[in-house]
């Protein structure tokens, strides 16, 4: 018993010397401001580009960026609106175009100066809407594989094909913002009451309605269905990867439509003026190039993909007046979808 | 010590398995602990959060209730600091094989702890890691690839 007691005691003395420790060492750097960055799990991690993007910002802003976990959008708002301003952050990021509304309603944000003529042309009508700026975007589309489907689809139409019978996995509406893109994609190119007929065809295709794309890509990458829903750069990751040349991603007649990442800064930040520096950063080519090689995701910026490998993604039609759903009506649609599963 | 420890895998050899599942709950709960050290887990108050949230829909003696509102949640750095110290030396105990059984009671403790607010899912775990550690502590599965084996050999007794 008294081994017991001298280990609890030595552990926590340890435990309280490496946070008096860790507290001088905050201390010591107090003088250098602190930039607080809400970002999604898969910005922070080892693998995304948040490590790369904070070591070369940290190294010109003479400043430490600290990033916390940001879990789903509805949690990252309530959190923002209801945080004391003596914790608040000061750069969001990992919004997409769907959480806009929800970002905006009852919550201030800060204007970015950035320039819209510096954006890709697809992107040129995107700004005007929104106080939060675009970093990165992406084309949806179907992946495939060359050696698997010697016939590639080219429309929704040949997905119902009986060769992808039970050979196709999708995301569920409800819980990715991939699947939901699919299922506003079917109702913007066909109306709702023939694509909710369509997707009750497709529903005996599908193997699988992974509640995300790592779930419903780690399918197709096991190679359990010949199709998936994804984005036109996915076949660049396994071409710089795994120097895998097999992946294809497929253009469909009627156009694509796009997924884009936000950031944006609370009013109520503490360091605005190294948040706007921050989020300027991200916008550079320096960023842009981090995050597009990261994350493999489309640059924002004019410029910054030409002379990369990712010049050789395919460039697809993209959905012209793409609409967004109001809150409501994304509501009443995911209802519908709910019930068209449940009686399959 | 060194000698001791190859010893035991031979007259203790049939505690490995076990000593594999101790060594990998302890890896679990290193790991568990130095993410709370790195992230905010001392700095906001989650744990504090989550019973406040759960603590009206449990049905719990009043003595009990009032500990948690006005101790644990009112101090709830304290508690996190605690906390994670308790998770840390499970951790190291676990992995190294040192002092296992008395570690295992008091992180079935903790856990039973846990078990009571907790609800769905994670109850389920809490049921699971409680089993686990009692089963640890009643083997006494430090003996095997662990330190205990030495104080074992060399005083015998309950803890070991």
């Amino acid at each position: 018993m008294k081994h017991f007691l001298f280990f609890l005691a030595l552990v926590f003395l340890a435990l309280f010397y490496a946070l008096y420790s860790k507290n001088s060492s905050n201390s010591g750097v107090g003088n250098t401001a602190q930039l607080k960055v809400y970002a999604s799990s898969s910005f922070i991690s080892k693998f995304g580009p948040g490590p790369l993007i904070k070591d070369s910002f940290q190294q010109i802003c003479q400043c430490r960026i600290e990033y916390f976990d940001s879990a789903d959008s509805t949690t990252l708002i309530q959190r923002l609106k209801t945080e004391p301003r003596s914790q608040s952050a000061d750069v969001v990021l990992g919004f997409d175009q769907f959480d806009l509304e929800l970002a905006q309603k009852g919550f201030e944000w800060k204007p970015i100066p950035f320039q819209k003529n510096k954006l890709v042309d697809s992107l040129q009508n995107i700004l005007a809407r929104s106080m939060l700026v675009p970093y990165d975007w992406g084309v949806i589309s179907f992946v495939g594989r060359t050696s698997q489907v010697p016939k590639p689809p080219t429309q929704f139409q040949d997905l119902l094909n009986p060769e992808f019978r039970d050979q196709i996995s999708i995301q569920d509406p409800r819980t990715s913002s991939l699947g939901f893109q699919l299922l506003s994609w079917l109702i913007q190119s066909m109306g709702e009451e023939k694509a909710f007929q369509y997707l009750e065809k497709l529903n005996t295709q599908v193997k699988a309605i992974g509640t995300s794309w790592s779930m419903s890509y780690g399918l197709f990458e096991k190679k359990q269905v010949l199709l998936t829903l994804s984005y036109s750069t996915s076949p660049m990751y396994h071409l710089i990867e795994e120097k895998n040349e097999d992946i294809l991603a497929y253009e469909f007649k009627e156009g694509h439509p796009i997924q884009l990442e936000y950031i944006g800064i609370p009013a109520t930040c503490r360091n605005c003026d190294l948040a706007e520096k921050f989020v300027l950063f991200i916008l550079s080519l320096e960023g842009q190039k981090i995050i597009m090689e990261k994350n493999y995701m489309l640059p924002v910026l004019k410029g910054v993909k030409e002379n990369s490998s990712f010049s050789k993604v395919a460039s697809f039609k993209i959905l012209e007046n793409f609409v967004l759903p109001s809150s409501p009506e994304k509501e009443r649609v995911l209802k519908r979808w709910a019930q068209l599963r449940r009686f399959q | 010590m060194i000698v001791s420890f190859l010893e035991s895998i031979k007259y203790v050899g049939h505690l490995i398995p076990m000593a594999f599942l101790r060594i990998f709950l302890g890896s679990y709960f290193l790991q568990s602990a130095l993410m709370k050290f790195h992230g905010d887990f001392l700095l906001r108050p989650k744990l504090a959060a989550q019973f406040s949230e759960t603590l009206p829909t449990l049905e719990l003696p009043v003595w009990y209730r009032q500990v948690l509102e006005k101790l644990l949640i009112t101090h709830w750095q304290t508690f996190a600091f605690v906390i994670l110290g308790i998770e840390l030396a499970i951790g190291i105990s676990y992995i190294i094989g040192y002092v296992v059984r008395p570690m295992a009671l008091l992180a079935s403790l903790i856990c039973i702890q846990f078990l009571i607010l907790s609800v769905g899912l994670q109850s389920d775990l809490y049921k699971l890691f409680l089993v686990i550690h009692l089963t640890l502590a009643w083997v006494g599965a430090g003996r095997c690839l662990g330190v205990d084996y030495y104080f074992y050999k060399k005083r015998r007794g309950f803890w070991w």
